[in-house]
């Protein structure tokens, strides 16, 4: 699905990331863990074509992420608030999001019907734009929209961060069932270990933009994890 | 404990992340607010020369007189536009030791450091000096201070107070500025005279000088009431601007342009839903009278287009320019959303060319109402369109991809210049320049109708290459995207 060629970024003489080599195959769920400034959101950026990598590359199915669209096609992110138009209510991000996908206001309306227990009565209807909802409603309305895209590779920063507990616990099923269902491809960071070593099957470990720790995950992920991070 | 609070608004004016935005942007503040003090001067020394001549027969205290209540009426509808709420800065206080009335005090004194509680001095204060304290004397000349002053602290906390019950929005500053006109237009037509309304009040004012302390007691009785009600609503989420129930809406007549119209329609609703264009929005209009101080009647009648070219591109290509200098900043809160998504370059680009199109039809179409002053400048308004719409746009495109600083559109436009850099002021020239160098070699040998033709047909030329100019820009925009995602994300 996706591989990472030498990938490199540097910011004012400080290297941010740098990734020799770095492979995720289809269907697998990557949690990326990593303290602050390791590297996570910029990888993610780079993913996304977002920022310009100093030098390599990101292959998705074969392609150079920076050279082509086609990635578009297949993938959805959320990464922070800016990904939002916040300026729209959400019935309109929504539409706005289905259309770029080709799907009508109807079945716009009857996918977001599926996610009524998601938003919990707190999203649609509300009269309020993007902007005036609280993080952790702002975060539901972009993993929603992320989803609403039928993805084959969803990148999600920090997904859990703002969320109350019910709906941390909705979108883990949700990500489970979607691996099952549609083989879908996913990678999640997060600082909460307990979150990633339940829902993924890989994780990858970021030290000051390397990978030190890369192994899939079992009954002593989670202990492992709490010993690296408790030096 | 107040000067506390003013030294720290200092501090937070000095040190705002965007204030050092470009010197280039502070000096021309600097220069728009002399301008506009010397404007004022000007007008306060030269109204006792004016007065006469604009109401013949007419002595100018009783024209002086006559104005005052129009200039404030004028003056109440400008501030319910322009002047804000001085509300958000007291959030980090509420929690503290400090008694409420001292943070009132505080909104209060704030809200007087406001530019048009100045205008008065330099506007009225001359012909007080010059006409009015020779006629009647000093216990008058007084007076009128006391009562023009009061006026304008009246109007600031009436303002403060309509705008804090948030019951004004722009649609109540645009029927507030058609009743103005209406009023002046009866005037003309002597049906009903605000004039000798005020003129009336004046002129007893100076009869019985005592009674311009009766505006003094309305000054201090709408004083009350603001603080009163600050006092009783001193809760962040009640004195900033009230919640009405947001709605989702589809611009119908967009979507025949398909996908095109789609980021069209959402651009549009980015306009309409933020302070900041919408004010942006609303100057255009007012530069629709920008020809009645260049459209002469000798330049006229003399065809001198090249003297009048600046002023047809300027109004017409208004909205060019001012949503222009800013453009993909406008979104810069969501930019990285764009790139990531499924939206195709070349629709965004195109999307830009179509809502410019719409919005310099638009004006030009609204302009055309000089057409009553003279046919001819409904043909230098032509050509001026097509310029603006074949050949402004794709400046404005091309600075764009040039432009990397992140702009908070949520925040108010006037005298805002976050975001504002080199571009925005190199901007005038090319795009200025252009149609006036076009024309100037014929405007020399005495073809005006020929220049007018050259301008136009390079306007339609370029209209007809914007195939080519939407695969150029969008070439740019490619090259350019990391740079600017990155300048938009700081």
């Amino acid at each position: 699905m996706l591989e990472i060629r030498n990938l490199q970024k540097h910011y004012g003489g400080r290297t941010v990331v740098n990734i020799p080599n770095l492979t995720i195959r289809d269907g697998e769920t990557i949690g990326l863990v990593g303290n602050n400034g390791a590297g996570k959101t910029t990888l993610f950026r780079m993913l996304l074509d977002l920022i310009r990598p100093d030098g390599g590359e990101v292959l998705s199915k074969n392609e150079n992420v920076a050279a082509t669209d086609q990635w578009k096609d297949y993938t959805a992110s959320y990464l922070d608030e800016g990904f939002l138009i916040d300026y729209l209510t959400p019935e309109e991000y929504f539409m706005f999001i289905g259309s770029l996908h080709n799907l009508s206001a109807a079945h716009v309306a009857d996918y977001l019907k599926q996610y009524e227990e998601f938003f919990n009565g707190e999203i649609l209807n509300r009269g309020k734009y993007i902007r005036d909802f609280s993080k952790g409603n702002q975060n539901k309305v972009g993993i929603a929209a992320a989803l609403m895209q039928k993805p084959e590779l969803l990148v999600l920063d920090e997904p859990f961060a703002n969320l109350d507990p019910t709906t941390q616990i909705r979108l883990k099923t949700l990500i489970k069932s979607l691996k099952a269902t549609h083989r879908l491809t996913t990678l999640i960071s997060s600082h909460d270990l307990n979150h990633v070593t339940d829902v993924c099957d890989r994780i990858i470990l970021l030290e000051k933009g390397v990978v030190i720790k890369d192994f899939k995950t079992d009954e002593n992920t989670l202990k492992e994890l709490e010993a690296y991070f408790s030096e | 404990m107040l000067t506390t609070f003013l030294d720290h608004q200092r501090k937070a004016f000095w040190r705002s992340r965007n204030k050092a935005g470009s010197i280039a942007a502070q000096i021309v503040l600097v220069f728009f607010m002399l301008y506009f003090l010397a404007v004022a001067i000007g007008v306060g020394f030269g109204m006792t020369k004016f007065l006469p001549k604009f109401f013949p027969g007419q002595d100018a205290i009783v024209s002086f007189n006559g104005l005052i209540l129009y200039y404030f009426a004028f003056d109440f509808i400008m501030r319910l536009q322009l002047q804000e709420l001085p509300t958000l800065s007291i959030i980090p206080y509420l929690h503290l030791k400090i008694p409420k009335r001292k943070i009132i005090q505080f909104l209060n004194i704030k809200a007087l450091f406001s530019a048009f509680n100045l205008w008065p001095f330099f506007i009225f204060f001359p012909f007080f000096f010059i006409k009015i304290a020779p006629a009647y004397g000093v216990l008058t000349l007084l007076m009128y201070i006391v009562s023009v002053l009061s006026l304008a602290v009246f109007n600031n906390y009436l303002v403060l107070y309509i705008k804090r019950k948030s019951i004004a929005n722009i649609s109540f500053t645009v029927i507030g500025l058609a009743i103005f006109a209406g009023f002046a237009a009866l005037e003309y037509y002597k049906v009903i005279s605000v004039m000798a309304a005020s003129n009336f009040v004046f002129s007893k004012l100076a009869q019985y000088p005592y009674i311009g302390f009766v505006f003094t007691l309305l000054a201090l009785i709408i004083f009350k009431i603001n603080s009163t009600y600050l006092r009783n609503n001193l809760y962040a989420e009640e004195l900033s601007a009230g919640q009405e129930k947001k709605v989702s809406t589809d611009y119908a007549f967009l979507n025949r342009f398909g996908r095109v119209g789609e980021l069209a329609a959402l651009e549009l609703k980015l306009i309409l839903r933020h302070k900041r264009p919408r004010s942006a929005v609303f100057m255009s209009f007012l530069f629709l009278c920008y020809g009645f101080i260049f459209y002469k009647e000798s330049v006229i009648a003399k065809n001198a287009f090249g003297q009048m070219m600046f002023a047809a591109i300027f109004m017409t290509g208004i909205s060019i320019i001012i949503y222009g200098q800013f453009m993909f900043a406008w979104q810069s809160a969501h930019f990285d959303g764009i790139l990531s998504n499924k939206i195709n370059f070349k629709d965004f680009i195109k999307a830009k060319f179509l809502l410019f199109t719409i919005s310099c039809t638009i004006i030009t179409l609204l302009a055309s109402f000089y057409g009553f002053i003279s046919p001819k400048l409904l043909l230098l308004h032509l050509a001026a369109y097509l310029y603006n719409i074949g050949f402004g746009t794709v400046i404005v495109l091309y600075l764009a991809t040039l432009n990397y600083k992140r702009l908070d559109i949520t925040k108010a436009a006037s005298f805002n210049y976050q975001g504002t850099g080199a571009t925005q002021w190199l901007l005038m020239f090319p795009y200025v320049l252009t149609p006036i160098l076009l024309y100037v070699p014929f405007g020399i040998m005495n073809k005006p109708y020929l220049g007018l033709m050259v301008v136009s047909l390079f306007g339609l030329i370029m209209l007809l290459m914007r195939g080519f100019w939407v695969n150029y820009i969008v070439k740019r925009f490619e090259k350019q995207r990391y740079k600017i995602a990155e300048g938009f994300r700081e």
